[in-house]
């Protein structure tokens, strides 16, 4: 009996674990595809602005009366494009930083160490920012979230690979005479899989909010493109109106930021064996 | 002794403390950590509770008060105070908070780190601040607690006077129950004293009742009046007959069988009534019976390219001459320490923990090359750190580590790591290197399937098979190893012991550390490393096996 | 005991002025070295070539650019914080303006997330430290959705609030308090629930020390167990993220003032970067920052005081006996 039990009790956790994941999965498939399945083109105007939702316009009209549902299922392309970017640079960045850092120790991991608390000590929103000022929008996004998010990233791998550094296997690869780069490859890399993966879903989390907040405050992309971040600033004077132009952007931007950071924490929190 | 309890039944009180069917139950299974107990104190009582480790002691001190952990509850029993039942909740923590004293096993851990001396000792009276002060003071007297301690924080005292701070605050309140969990195991002599004594001054005193748990039965024979004793397994004595302490079973004789009783429950962790309630008077400990079985064909698998024949040569495989080992931080481990160990040969370095005999092995191997010295390997000068090796040196020194948990790589199969050093070291890759390396993993002893397996997936004493075959892989001459019996119940440890006599006979010469003496009995020579030197032994063990005993003549030779 | 407390001070403040030097250049770096200048925009691509180079002489564009920032860090020092492109006014007045609005709206954002973080933290403990997952995924929603979601529930659906917050001009922000809610909400929740994400392992950790469990077998009640045993040791973490939060609110309000209009430095950092008005985002870029740094160095130096490290003693065998729950 105890044991159906505790069987139970396992798949419930698996579940637990396996829905963030795959949560994320349907979101990274199903965005790009959704503006085939948008009712209306998402850039024509068609009833007055701010209608509340009823007959062909399930969530109502826009600003400029533009049907939201097609906008929002044409929205978020661009936005999970930028943000995957962003985040894959940060990581490969924040995961060198990290290796170079851990393997050599000393001086290399001071140095690293410092750059992190400089980096850090800016606010990530008000670097974007700043950088706005000289690149095009998604350039900034991109540079502002390798640079807020990879001395996080280089953080821990760094002090993971330390900790490798020092472990039998390691020593045994450099005592068969192996160069570092085949060490590093062989017996170090396939041990930060799973922490780079778990960092890879927060970097993305913070990518996420840096592309929206750019293009929130007109940074990002222009006016008539449908985007999910422009949606909610061209909607919140109207949300007396049709609160429902704000909501159903900040639903699908709310839920891929939760399956992000909820997935990151699930892969870091799985034991061992089930990868 | 004072009273005996039947004088205190006649009197047809009502005990202190009573409980009634006490049940303790997992909550995830409802698996039945304590079975259904009856107890009661009367007053000036002593109540001592024993039985082995894992009998629920602790679970049923805990159930009496109602401080269960997170997953057990009670779900049946109840407790009495002076017959009023106390129900579990707010009513239980009341009663805790205004009748109880409480000491636990480490009691200085249970202190508030950032707290003064004299606020944690007061914190549970009830006076007003002038009493408590006065309280306060007389009991850090009579503890032998200086004055200047009151105004430190727990954090910044020594850890035996925190475990006094403990006891006067256990005892601050005078609690009509006093209630000590294995109150001596942790604490020094004095301090346990102390406690025997605070216990035996509250004997016989009317309104007062002690319980103590513990498991040293004269402990409690000496200061309990009554004694309940708990057995593991699934017909419990609960025996709560009025026991006074000479009736207790004679201690000495039952020790064995207490620690195998404790070995056979942690390697079967769940199931409490599982366990055989009295084990049979077992085997005696297998590491003293080492025996090898002769018989074991010894499987001669042959590297694709051994250097050494395996005929025992004159020539030592490896030897060191004045080798100086330091700590990282400078302190000198070795001055000028020889050895020298035939090919063939099994040498073992004793020696107490701390003395150095891993910075032996990793200066041998290179990874931390020694501070002076001279290494031969074949007669040759050895290159001290492993970046001056060439790959042939590389290959004839293989180091097997001590932790099994990191010494291989956590995201390969056993398979892979074995394979890694064939492809290194002697190019073999794809399907030659597979297999040679699942015959590697058979020859020490592991089926094919196990190839597959990760770290995590292995025993203890598989993984130390894998780290050896992986070493076994790069054909070494020398192979270093490291406790190769550290973590390892007694049986494979035995096995893995065998295997290395088997595997020396066909190949590498062996020196291990180790701090085991069944492993240094195995071993041809012995040296032991103390004080800074090395020095021989002779194999402590007699009951060698007849072929280990026909070789040693040539080994005694390290003096150089 | 003077001179080694005196360094002990000294030596977290020496960091943190040398990291607000090192924030300095990166502000400037960023601003000053990309490509494309303020003086283009301010001359809106209309002046001749002779003009230009004209503009670019007098704002001294030519000069190498490390002697430019050695300038600009000098007017820093003496609290000349340069002129505006835009409209050549002060940048420190143009500051003096918005600060009391922006202050008065991380305030309460500030005082929000505190209410909002303890309450969060309350329930943790009455659950035993556990949960709480809900706030790691409000922490990672972006502060967007925040302000839409908040605007479509309390300004659309249920009408208590306007959603926009224009201040009528020279109006005090505590004239009309309602207009303070949105975006100090917009701020305070996603900070509440970063703040509970960080300090829920600070609690647990404490909760698992082995005085605390003491306490509650000596029958202390629960809010004196937390008050007495529980608190004391998560003044100095609490500090610390308060610190790290107060500099993050501060460049929150760039969105927060943007989207609902409210005038403070945030808004004014946004309008500078669509004007590319150099002076005035370097200096609205460093505020946030001197923030956080100024915080961390009060939070580094009060937790000195708070924490008391004990030897460390290992945790201790607290239940050899009882078999461990499923349950974790």
């Amino acid at each position: 009996m105890s044991r159906s039990v505790a069987f139970l009790s396992l798949s419930a956790a698996r579940a637990r674990r396996t829905a963030p994941v795959a949560a994320a999965v349907v979101l990274l498939v199903c965005v790009p595809l959704g503006r085939y399945a948008a009712p209306h083109p998402p850039e024509r105007t068609v009833a007055a602005p701010w209608t509340p939702p009823g007959g062909r316009h399930p969530l109502g009209t826009d600003v400029l009366g533009r049907d939201v549902l097609s906008r929002v299922l044409a929205g978020g392309t661009q936005l999970l494009t930028l943000s995957l970017l962003a985040a894959a640079v940060a990581v490969v960045c924040g995961t060198a930083l990290g290796l170079a850092a851990g393997w050599s120790g000393g001086r290399v991991a001071r140095g690293v160490r410092a750059l992190g608390d400089l980096l850090l000590a800016v606010p990530a929103l008000v670097l974007a920012l700043v950088l706005a000022t000289a690149l095009p929008g998604a350039t900034a996004v991109v540079v502002a979230a390798v640079l807020a998010g990879a001395p996080l990233t280089a953080r821990v791998v760094g002090t993971q690979c330390a900790y490798l550094r020092d472990s039998g296997h390691v020593h045994a690869a450099v005592e068969r005479g192996e160069s570092t780069p085949a060490v590093l490859v062989h017996e170090v890399l396939p041990n930060l899989r799973r922490l780079v993966a778990a960092d890879a879903g927060l970097r993305l989390v913070t990518a996420l909010q840096i592309a929206a907040a750019l293009a929130v405050l007109g940074l990002g992309p222009q006016p008539p493109e449908p985007d999910w971040a422009l949606m909610l600033s061209e909607n919140l004077p109207g949300a007396a109106l049709n609160p429902w132009a704000l909501l159903a952007p900040a639903v699908p931007l709310a839920g891929c930021a939760w399956a992000f950071a909820a997935t990151a924490g699930t892969v870091a929190h799985t034991p061992r064996e089930a990868v | 002794m004072t009273t005996r309890t039947p004088a205190v039944r006649e009197g047809a009180a009502v005990p202190l403390l009573a409980a009634e069917q006490l049940t303790v139950r997992r909550a995830h299974d409802g698996a039945t950590v304590l079975p259904a107990v009856d107890l009661e104190i009367g007053d000036g009582q002593v109540l001592a509770v024993t039985g082995t480790s894992g009998a629920g002691k602790t679970t049923l001190l805990r159930a009496l008060l109602d401080v269960l952990p997170d997953g057990l509850h009670r779900p049946a029993g109840t407790v009495r105070w002076r017959g009023a039942p106390v129900p579990a909740g707010r009513p239980a923590r009341r009663w805790r908070r205004a009748r109880c004293g409480w000491l636990g096993q480490d009691p200085a851990a249970d202190l508030n780190p950032l707290w003064r001396v004299d606020r944690l000792i007061g914190e549970g009276f009830t006076g007003d601040t002038g009493a408590r002060a006065q309280r306060v003071e007389a009991l850090m007297q009579q503890l032998d607690l200086p004055p200047v301690l009151a105004s430190r924080r727990a954090g910044e005292i020594s850890g035996g006077q925190a475990q006094r701070v403990a006891l006067a605050r256990s005892l601050c309140a005078d609690p009509e129950l006093l209630v000590l969990d294995e109150p001596t195991s942790a604490l020094d002599r004095a301090t346990a004293d102390l406690v025997a004594e605070a216990v035996r001054s509250r004997r016989g005193v009317p309104g007062r009742c002690v319980v103590l748990v513990t498991h040293d039965t004269r402990l409690a024979a000496e200061l309990a009046d009554r004694t309940l004793v708990l057995a593991v397994g699934p017909r419990r004595s609960t025996d709560a007959e009025a026991a006074p302490g000479p009736q207790l079973p004679a201690a000495p004789a039952r020790e064995p069988c207490t620690a195998t009783a404790v070995r056979l429950r942690s390697s079967v962790p769940p199931a409490t009534s599982a366990v055989p309630a009295t084990p049979a008077k077992g085997p005696p400990a297998p590491t003293e019976a080492p025996a090898p079985p002769p018989t074991a064909a010894a499987p001669t698998t042959e590297g694709a390219s051994r250097t050494v024949a395996p005929a025992p040569s004159p020539a030592p495989v490896l030897s060191t001459r004045g080798l100086i080992l330091l700590t990282p931080d400078g302190t000198p481990l070795l001055d000028a320490g020889d050895l020298d160990l035939p090919a063939g040969g099994w040498l073992a370095v004793t020696g107490p923990s701390g003395t150095g005999k891993t910075t032996l092995l990793h200066a041998l191997a290179g990874r931390r090359p020694p501070a002076g010295g001279e290494l031969l390997l074949h007669g040759h000068p050895l290159p001290r750190g492993t970046r001056s090796r060439d790959r042939r040196m590389l290959r004839a020194v293989q180091l097997a580590g001590q932790d099994t948990v990191t010494e291989l790589n956590p995201a390969h199969t056993a398979g892979r790591s074995v394979a890694r050093p064939l492809k290194v070291f002697h190019g073999m890759t794809g399907a030659p290197g597979r297999h040679r390396a699942r015959e590697l993993l058979e020859a020490v002893g592991l089926s094919t399937e196990l190839s597959h397996r990760r770290p995590t997936e292995l025993s203890g004493g598989q993984r130390r098979r894998v780290v050896l075959a992986r070493a076994l892989a790069a054909g070494p001459d020398v192979l270093l190893l490291d406790e190769p019996t550290a973590g390892l119940d007694p049986v494979s440890a035995r096995l893995v012991l065998d295997l290395l006599d088997r595997l020396r006979r066909s190949g590498p010469a062996i020196l291990t550390v180790t701090h085991d003496p069944g492993t240094a009995a195995r071993a041809d020579q012995v040296l032991h490393l103390t004080g800074r030197r090395l020095t021989p032994r002779p194999p402590t063990t007699p009951d060698l096996s007849p072929e280990q005993r026909t070789e040693p003549s040539g080994v005694r030779q390290h003096h150089g | 005991m003077t001179l080694r407390a005196a360094g002990r001070a000294l030596r977290p403040a020496g960091r943190a002025v040398a990291l607000a030097v090192a924030v300095t250049a990166v502000v400037f770096t960023a601003t000053e070295l990309l490509p494309g200048d303020a003086e283009e925009l301010r001359t809106t691509g209309r002046a001749s070539q002779e003009e230009a180079a004209a503009e670019r002489d007098r704002l001294g564009l030519d000069r190498p650019a490390a002697a430019r920032y050695l300038d600009w860090l000098y007017g820093l020092a003496r609290g000349d914080l340069g002129h505006s492109l835009a409209g050549g006014r002060p940048v420190a007045a143009l500051f003096a303006e918005r600060l009391p609005a922006t202050t008065a709206l991380v305030a309460v954002a500030l005082a929000g997330t505190v209410l909002l973080t303890a309450a969060a933290l309350a329930v943790t403990y009455l659950r035993g430290g556990r949960g709480g997952s809900a706030a790691t995924g409000l922490a990672a929603v972006p502060q967007p959705v925040h302000a839409a979601v908040l605007g479509a529930v309390l300004a659309g659906l249920l009408g208590w609030l306007p959603p926009v917050s224009l201040l009528p001009s020279g109006g005090s922000p505590l004239s009309d308090p309602r207009l303070l809610v949105l975006p100090a909400l917009t701020l305070a929740l996603p900070s509440a629930a970063f703040a509970t994400v960080l300090l829920r392992g600070a609690l647990g950790d404490v909760l698992r020390r082995p005085h605390v469990a003491d306490a509650r077998l000596r029958g202390l009640p629960a809010p004196l167990v937390l008050h007495r045993h529980v608190l004391p040791f998560l003044y100095a973490p609490a500090l610390q993220v308060t610190a790290l939060l107060t500099g993050g609110l501060v460049a929150g309000t760039a969105l927060a003032e943007t989207l609902f209009g409210y005038p403070g430095t945030g808004q004014l950092l946004v309008s500078a970067v669509a004007l590319r008005d150099v002076p005035v985002i370097q200096a609205a870029a460093l505020l946030p920052a001197v923030v956080l740094l100024l915080g961390m160095l009060l939070a580094d130096l009060a937790a000195r005081r708070t924490t008391a490290t004990g030897p460390a003693r290992h945790p201790g065998p607290a239940l050899p006996d009882a078999p461990r729950g499923g349950g974790r």
